[in-house]
């Protein structure tokens, strides 16, 4: 039961990126085609260097593509915008803003009343349960803390759709498990796109509506797989684990993510070759 | 870590800006010298169109007439030779006397903090507010200029080397202690990599410093030496020899500094990482 | 990591701590005592090594008479001066170099080879079109400062994290504002360190130059007694000239960074000399 669909909100179209380096080109990825839904939360699991986060940075508009196309609401994509947030896979607060300065720097850029400000930046330290450290300096917060900040600084800019690159990869086992029931229910209550790379297949199923795993670099998209979703509103872990239907997409997605990893192990070889010349 | 990944990947330029046009300024191995055929355009345009007296500014090939004099007569070498000989008595000496200074200062921290604030204090006092004492001790002499050299030299060393062996964490010693190393096993193996960085900053600082001493020093005792050389050609208003010698000492510093102090410097920063940061 | 050599368990000791803070003490002691029981043994000319009291009574006078002061005045004058002006110039050429490949690519080059003779290098030429008055200095000063600031600036800008300016530009940021609160933030260490290194050589150079032309100023004091044999005046100005130089540190520079880089959690990277 995925929210009411308006339209497609992201489109990648015969999509491919080829990095120029000192040693010649590096494809970053292979072609892709795309289409996130609005209101959907597609996840995307693959290999390590597969060029997810390539991709992520083009819809973004970090990187000009070198081929293909990417539309954002039937636009094409040509910088960064206040429309599609990201929460990066490296810690990308401000080291000299506070924890409340950092939260409200989207909400100060688009000239928002104080009150606003102060509401929203409010709500979102008790979502992300940062009370009591509203004024540390990041410095002085644990790296969960920090990527909890940068996840509710993403959010209080409310943008439409949400890029998040491996935003929990460095937070503990038990706050990852809150942090992501938190982000179902907050994602499905803001009915927000959100695009989510991540290298947990627990991860990828219990968020998404929809799973999509990479090729080994250079990537294409190789499959994609519904996940229905049982209870209106968010998911906890309990139901998720006892839930058979669940661990079947699990097991699935983990199977094809594998035969990824042992592929490239098989034809470790000839990727090493391609990328010499 | 982050600012390194940064500036890595921009070091990979998306395109190379020189490979646009293909002047061979532009392009080749001697592009550095472009900006300076700029500004010498600059300069003999000002001179030609303020019509600027000779006891103002020269033309620049009145520059390279003045260098050619100076050389071909072997006056040049001569008073080079002078300085240069003075910087590398001052370099030797502060490597000699300065590093080993610095260790026994660093290795203990009662030592290292009564020394502090007194090479602190002696750092202020610039080797050339020494120089009018240093005429009365040694008069208008070689060891004047020497003295006022080798102690702005080695009080950075000094200090740099001390800062750099309190800051190699303890454990890095203790470890290989624990491993059985000797102690001068251990100041191979840590102190002395460990602080290698810190002493390059110190005597690259020390170089700049003392490299200016020198030249003021020279202006003053007026017994040869560049300093002396440019200092002299004021008083006969001689603008072509003041360029002339200005071009030589920059020349002369770069080529010190760049190739020898510099590629030492980076190799072992690269080697061992950035321990600053 | 200091505490772990030292039992931790044990109640810190009084007349330990007393011996750690006159530590410091120690050397400045040893040196005035080593000076007299040298004066004493030897007892030089007035004019070559007076003994301690003497320069402690000369530095009274002057200070008593303002002659000190003045020069003092005239000296931090013109540092302030010219530091100023390099700061501002440093900076703000800096980002314009910074944050345009191109442009800092085409001045490098030039910026090595002006920086290897910056400050007291230009004396000569210089003395010739300013003359001896307070421009002179303020060009000398700048000239050494500019180039330390510039090229800190340069490289703060160019190494401030690329993901730190893309998190703003997507929360809606321009890029004056990106400029203005990121990269403007994340060069401050090396920007700091610029300054430090340049007020280093620009006190320096300041010294210099008045040595060699003034008619005010420490480095000008301390030349003129060189000609009357008053080592006791120059023994006294050397000692305010690292006693100033140990306070702007102390009072400008360390309070600055423990305010910013420090608060921020951030490091200070190693000067980068010119
Ligand atoms: N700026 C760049 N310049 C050159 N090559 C790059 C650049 N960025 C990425 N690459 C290369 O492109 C490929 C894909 O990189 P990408 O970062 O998209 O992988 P990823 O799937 O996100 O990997 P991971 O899961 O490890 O984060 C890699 O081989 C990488 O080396
Ligand atoms: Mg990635």
């Amino acid at each position: 039961m995925t929210p009411t669909v308006q339209g497609d909100k992201i489109v990648v179209e015969n999509f491919q990126h080829i990095f120029d380096s000192a040693d010649g080109p590096i494809e970053a990825t292979g072609r892709v085609d795309l289409t996130i839904p609005a209101g959907q939360f597609v996840t995307l699991v693959g290999p390590s260097g597969c060029g997810k986060t390539t991709l992520l940075k083009a819809i973004a508009g970090f990187i000009d593509p070198t081929h293909g196309r990417i539309l954002c609401d039937g636009a094409p994509v040509t910088g960064p915008g206040r429309d599609r947030g990201v929460v990066f896979q490296e810690l990308a607060i401000l080291p000299w803003r506070t924890v409340r300065r950092n939260i409200a720097h989207g909400l100060e850029i688009a000239r928002a009343p104080r009150q606003e400000i102060d509401a929203t930046v409010k709500r979102l330290i008790e979502l992300t349960g940062l009370v009591g450290f509203e004024d540390r300096y990041p410095h002085e917060l644990s790296g969960g803390m920090k990527q909890r900040v940068a996840v509710a600084r993403t959010w209080a800019a409310d943008p439409d759709v949400i890029l998040m690159d491996e935003p929990f990869a460095a937070v503990d086992a038990m706050t990852r498990l809150t942090l992501q029931e938190e982000l179902a229910s907050l994602s499905y209550q803001t009915k927000k796109t959100v695009f989510f790379i991540t290298h947990s297949v627990d991860e990828a199923v219990f968020l998404a509506d929809r799973v999509l795993v990479m090729s080994r670099r250079p990537g294409t998209i190789k499959a994609s797989i519904e996940v229905p979703r049982r209870t209106p509103g968010g998911r906890d872990w309990e139901s998720f684990t006892t839930d058979t239907d669940m661990q079947a997409i699990v097991e699935k997605v983990l199977r094809l993510v594998r035969e990824e990893k042992t592929a490239h192990k098989k034809d470790s070889a000839p990727v090493a070759l391609e990328a010499a010349g | 870590m982050t600012m390194a990944q940064a500036s890595h990947a921009r070091a990979v330029p998306m395109h190379d800006p020189f490979r646009i046009g293909g002047f061979s300024l532009v392009a080749g191995k001697f592009s550095f010298l472009l900006p300076f055929v700029v500004l010498v355009a600059i300069w003999w345009t000002i001179k030609i169109a303020f019509d600027l007296d000779d006891r103002v500014l020269v033309a620049p090939p009145d520059v390279l007439g003045a260098l050619w004099t100076l050389f071909s007569r072997g006056i040049l070498a001569d008073y080079a030779a002078t300085s240069l000989y003075a910087i590398a008595v001052a370099i030797i000496f502060s490597a000699c006397v300065g590093v080993p200074l610095g260790f026994a200062v660093g290795a203990n921290k009662y030592v290292a903090r009564s020394l502090d604030l007194f090479l602190r204090f002696f750092q202020g006092v610039s080797g050339i507010s020494w120089l009018p004492l240093a005429i009365i001790w040694f008069g208008f002499s070689d060891t004047t200029i020497l003295v006022i050299v080798v102690y702005t030299l080695v009080v950075p060393v000094i200090f740099n080397t001390m800062v750099g062996v309190r800051a190699i964490p303890r454990e890095y010693a203790l470890s290989l202690q624990t491993l059985g190393a000797s102690r001068l096993r251990v100041v191979r193996d840590v102190y002395l990599p460990g602080a290698l960085p810190s002493i390059l900053v110190g005597l690259r600082l020390g170089m700049g410093y003392g490299w200016r001493a020198l030249i003021a020093a020279e202006m003053l005792v007026r017994q040869g030496g560049l300093g002396d050389l440019i200092f002299g050609a004021r008083t006969f208003g001689q603008i072509d020899r003041i360029i002339g010698g200005m071009i030589v000492i920059g020349v002369l510093y770069i080529i010190v500094d760049r190739l020898i102090v510099q590629p030492i410097e980076s190799l072992t920063f690269e080697r061992w990482g950035v321990l600053r940061k | 990591m200091t505490a772990i050599a030292h039992k931790p368990a044990r109640k810190p000791v009084r007349g330990r701590d007393i011996v750690w803070m006159i530590l410091p003490a120690i050397p400045f002691v040893l040196l005035l005592a080593g000076w007299t029981i040298y004066w004493a043994i030897v007892r030089p000319n007035m004019g070559t090594l007076p003994p301690v009291w003497t320069v402690a009574q000369t530095l009274w006078q002057i200070t008593a008479s303002g002659e000190l002061l003045g020069h003092i005045i005239a000296s931090l004058g013109r540092l302030v001066a010219g530091v100023s002006v390099g700061i501002v110039t440093g900076v703000l050429l800096g980002f314009l170099v910074g944050l345009n490949k191109r442009a800092a690519e085409f001045v490098y080059p030039l910026v090595i080879f002006f920086s290897a003779i910056s400050g007291i290098v230009w004396l000569p030429l210089v003395i010739g079109w300013l003359g001896l008055g307070p421009a002179l200095f303020i060009f000398l000063i700048w000239n050494t400062v500019f180039f330390l600031v510039f090229q800190n600036t340069v490289l703060g800008v160019q190494l401030v994290s690329e993901v730190l300016e893309l998190g703003v530009r997507t929360l809606g940021g321009s890029r004056l504002h990106t400029i203005l609160n990121v990269t403007a933030f994340g060069a401050m260490p090396y920007i700091m360190s610029g300054i430090r290194s340049g007020l280093g050589f620009g006190w320096r150079a300041l010294i210099a130059a008045e040595l060699v032309g003034a008619s005010s100023g420490l480095g000008q004091m301390i030349f003129h007694a060189a000609e009357f044999h008053r080592a006791d005046i120059i023994l006294a100005g050397c000692v305010v000239i690292g006693l100033l130089s140990l306070l702007m540190d102390r009072l400008i520079l360390v309070p600055l960074e423990r305010r910013t880089i420090e608060r921020w959690g951030l490091v200070t990277p190693g000067a980068k000399g010119a």
